[in-house]
């Protein structure tokens, strides 16, 4: 059973729309680049440059923060990745 | 003690088993500092005060435009020009003119954060941008006033409370600084995470229920859906983290 990778919503224009991508990985980075080889548009949406998220990408693991160090965690079949966004307004 | 016309003002609220008179009291003692009067300050501001929390300062160094009153339901046409606080104190006193409003025609710094937030008993974070809340965080961290977080951006908004010392803070969360720019808001947006808000410092109160500690709550307009997530206390907050010495005292336990 893969990963589920939570696609926010302004993202989804570089995922076909999908809400839900489908990844392979044994950590939260690997996940990410197996969701940007299928979706080449996420990587400039999620990465500031190699192995370094944009400071505004937030990383979520079975609904609980992953921060810090983020990619390195471990994950297993059936977790759920949700990538969301800081927000600043008011 | 309360006036029998606010016995008959808060009635509604008073009949709520967890309120009563002794809780609508609690909230006539209380001061609650609300750290901006745009969006989230707007929609924050009316509810406490409709509330009856007995207290409130209001800072904002702004003016009011024509392009703030898609969200900012404190202004109106006719506040054009006005300062921010000077528009919300008077619509706010029509509102219940029993609740002490102060008004603070301020930009928060770090030089002025810390008169700012004193005396009062809650911080609530109407702000926005992000240094400005982090200058809030820290403060509220040092007093030990409990801070109620909130933002928004577009159809999204998240709210989180902190209650200093005890759990995960804004900067818990920090990944570095974002790119300052403006901000698209739905008026909505914002109404919906300052009631959030303000129903949190209410509940904190009154000590009922569950706050939003440790629990960063996400709102997505566009699908109306909520979703929490958990967040942790960092160690190495370079805010709230626990200092090398007790963490070394800790771990001889």
């Amino acid at each position: 059973m893969p990963v589920k990778v939570h696609i926010h919503a302004t993202h989804r224009r570089f995922t076909d729309g999908q809400e839900i991508v489908l990844v392979e990985g044994n950590t939260v980075g690997e996940c990410l680049n197996h969701l940007v080889q299928q979706f080449p548009g996420m990587e400039k949406a999620l990465f500031a440059k190699k192995d370094k998220l944009h400071n505004v990408v937030e990383v979520y693991l079975n609904h609980a923060s992953a921060h810090p160090n983020e990619l390195v965690k471990p994950v297993k079949d059936g977790d759920e990745i949700h990538l969301i966004l800081m927000l600043a307004g008011g | 003690m309360l006036t029998s016309k606010e016995k008959e003002r808060y009635d509604r609220q008073i009949m709520i088993p967890e309120i009563g008179l002794e809780g609508q009291e609690k909230l006539k003692r209380s001061r609650v500092l609300i750290a901006g009067v745009g969006g989230l300050g707007s929609s924050i501001a009316l509810y406490l005060t409709a509330a009856g929390i007995g207290r409130i300062r209001l800072v904002d160094h702004d003016s009011v435009s024509l392009s703030n009153l898609n969200r900012q339901v404190l202004h109106w046409e006719e506040d054009i020009g006005r300062k921010k606080v000077d528009s919300a104190r008077e619509k706010l006193k029509k509102l219940n003119q029993s609740i002490e409003i102060e008004t603070i025609d301020q930009t928060l710094s770090e030089s002025n954060v810390s008169l700012l937030v004193e005396g009062c008993h809650a911080i609530v974070d109407a702000m926005d941008n992000l240094p400005t809340r982090y200058l809030l965080n820290r403060c509220a961290i040092q007093k030990n006033i409990p801070f109620f977080h909130g933002a928004v951006q577009g159809f999204e908004g998240r709210v989180m409370t902190i209650l200093p010392g005890k759990t995960a803070c804004l900067r818990c969360i920090y990944r570095g600084s974002i790119p300052e720019e403006k901000i698209p808001v739905l008026g909505v947006t914002p109404a919906i995470i300052g009631c959030v808000q303000a129903t949190e410092v209410i509940k904190y109160f009154l000590g009922i229920g569950r706050l939003l500690t440790n629990r960063l709550l996400l709102y997505d307009g566009r699908d109306a859906l909520f979703t929490e997530f958990t967040v942790y206390r960092n160690p190495e907050c370079d805010h709230c983290g626990i200092p090398v010495a007790s963490t070394a005292c800790e771990s001889l336990e």
